[in-house]
């Protein structure tokens, strides 16, 4: 929040058309000297309050946060706390910037977001706008429809690394069956169909979140909005584009930014489908984060490559903050 | 006629839709009832002639099932409670006062909720080993704190926001203190708010995978999250006993989903709608 000049006239939010002075507001509390606004008065019970949280913050997030920023900067293998620090130092950027293995994983994690957030958000909204006509059974279908958003990620990847088997998993049979493949596929060993069947999982698991918000958006939509259409002449398509799309537009891109985020940051879908593997064709950078610190045992490296997903994520979430307040407020 | 077209139509989209969707919970059910001869068979068979729980029984006789089920339910239940106690408080906090520092709070804790994991499990893991924490549940309850309270915190404030603050005045002037108005009038009522926040944590720690997996290195201390990562890398697969393993992993989640169903949205949106 930027700070306002005290004596700036200022609106009454009760009644907008009020507009009174802040100074004015002021003189009517009676004055109470710092240290019983510190100790005694609301402001400290505000305070006590959040005082848990700010502590547990500090200690779980913040400290090692800053800790995880340090090591990026040192040459550190295996960092033990406590030992004498090395001197500052930037090779663990260098190392990773110079890499290949580095401007691989940025790939991979686009297409791998892309690929799923787009999937995930069409099936999302095709799904909730057929849910949303009335018929029988209407609740227990949007039950079933949701349901994956509740499937553990690790059962979720289980499931579907037997669905995927070459030999005698569902999909291959499905698609020869069908005629769209002329050979089995090897989904998690061969690196194309790795990326794809990683993000199957992730749409699978994704979709129902856009599901449950469209749904949620179609419902606030009022009924009159269509009927005066209707009267106007207007078809079910031109609604659709004029009103429905529209009014949604918003919780959509509410969705889409929160699904990006999270893809952005899966671990557990990948870890126990395909490893990051095969050649790294799934290495997401979340993914390469825990390959370097966990098992080549670099963890300098691996916390400078968290540190990039880091400044990633930060200004996704001041997008995210700006938006939701221009948007939500 | 042509209405009657249309229903029809509907009712085999929504069928096929929902049935595509649906179908890999389904192929868990189905092939953990599987014997261990009707894996691999060619064409798949979509319902087993004679089901069988063979698997099941495997399952829990070869593995320490109910060690890691119960390991993740002392972490789930560990990780809600602290979380709770910490949320509720700093939730009210940031319904109830704009004091300085309210707002950096709030945006303090959604930036907490989408820090990369991955990146945090380094530093956690150097903590953890240094207190001798690694192996024990402890670790990962502390380490599932990171991100339920953010949680909890935005969806308990988003509850309390909902509740007049009227009432807590009339308590006022009754003359209860301001805990004493938290305690007997805002949390008595905001009791199906704190209850789907509480399941909801729940399931986020049930869920957690990459925390558990570093921190938890012998079997015996596994979650069941873990223990269901690890069938992969194992020599031979009997997909009876992992979709087996996976479905009892799942069963309490999707009892809490349902429990939960009416929330689902407070808690999927917590902190973005303000």
């Amino acid at each position: 929040m930027q700070r306002r000049d005290p004596g700036a006239p200022v609106m009454c939010r009760k009644s907008p058309g009020i507009v009174v002075s802040k100074q004015l507001l002021r003189e009517r509390l009676p004055y109470r000297p710092l240290w019983w606004r510190l100790l005694r008065g609301t402001e400290a019970f505000a305070y006590v309050l959040m005082a848990p949280a700010i502590l547990t913050i500090a200690v779980v997030v913040l400290y090692p946060t800053l800790t995880a920023i340090d090591i990026s900067f040192r040459r550190v293998d295996i960092y033990t706390p406590g030992s004498a620090r090395g001197p500052f130092t930037l090779t663990n950027y260098a190392r990773l910037f110079g890499s290949t293995a580095f401007w691989q994983s940025v790939q991979v994690t686009l297409s791998y977001m892309v690929i799923s957030v787009a999937f995930a958000l069409l099936i999302g909204f095709g799904t909730a706008i057929l849910l949303h006509q009335r018929f029988r059974g209407r609740t227990l279908a949007r039950m079933m429809a949701v349901l994956p958003w509740a499937i553990p990620p690790v059962v979720a990847a289980n499931i579907w690394w037997w669905i995927l088997d070459p030999s005698f998993g569902l999909l291959n049979w499905v698609l020869l069956k069908v005629g769209l493949i002329k050979e089995p596929v090897n989904w998690i060993i061969s690196p194309g169909p790795a990326l794809a069947a990683v993000s199957m999982v992730t749409v699978w698991k994704g979709y129902p979140f856009f599901v449950v918000m469209t749904l949620a958006g179609l419902q606030a939509i009022p009924q009159d909005l269509y009927d005066s259409a209707a009267v106007d002449g207007a078809g079910r398509l031109a609604a659709f584009l004029h009103i429905t799309l529209p009014a949604l537009r918003q919780i959509l891109a509410l969705a889409t930014l929160l699904t990006v985020m999270w893809v952005f940051r899966e671990f557990a879908i990948i870890w126990v489908l395909t490893g990051g593997g095969p050649m790294r064709a799934t290495e997401t950078l979340a993914i390469m984060t825990y390959t370097e610190a966990f098992a080549h045992f670099r963890m300098g490296v691996g916390a400078a490559v968290g540190v990039v997903t880091l400044v990633i994520s930060t200004i996704a979430s001041i997008i995210f903050i700006r938006q939701s307040r221009k948007e939500f407020y | 006629m042509k209405r009657q077209v249309h229903r029809a139509m509907l009712y085999i989209l929504v069928t096929l839709v929902v049935g595509v969707l649906f179908f890999p919970v389904y192929w868990m059910l189905n092939t953990s009832l599987a014997a261990h001869d009707q894996l691999y068979v060619y064409p798949p068979r979509f319902v087993h002639p004679n089901p069988t729980l063979a698997a099941y029984v495997k399952v829990f006789r070869e593995r320490p099932m109910v060690r890691w089920l119960l390991n993740s339910l002392i972490v789930a239940l560990l990780s809600t409670g602290f979380s709770l106690a910490i949320s509720v408080l700093a939730g009210y906090s940031l319904s109830r006062y704009r004091v300085w520092g309210s707002e950096s709070l709030g945006y303090l804790l959604l930036a907490s909720r989408m820090l990369p994991g991955t990146l945090l499990v380094i530093p956690l893991f150097v903590f953890m080993s240094k207190l001798r924490l690694v192996n024990t549940l402890w670790s990962v309850t502390i380490a599932n704190i990171t991100f339920v309270v953010p949680f909890a915190t935005w969806m308990l404030k988003g509850y309390f926001d909902s509740i007049p603050r009227e009432l807590e005045e009339a308590a006022y002037i009754d003359g209860a203190s301001r805990l004493g108005a938290l305690v007997r009038v805002t949390l008595p009522l905001s009791s199906p708010g704190l209850a789907a926040t509480a399941l909801y944590s729940a399931i986020l720690a049930w869920d957690e995978y990459l925390f558990a997996r570093t921190f938890l290195t012998t079997n015996s201390v596994w979650t069941i999250s873990v223990g269901l990562g690890s069938f992969r890398g194992e020599y031979i697969t009997f997909w009876n006993e992992v979709m087996a393993a996976s479905l009892i992993g799942t069963v309490p989640i999707i009892f809490m989903f349902l429990l939960l169903e009416r929330h689902l949205i407070s808690g999927l949106t917590a902190g973005a709608v303000k």
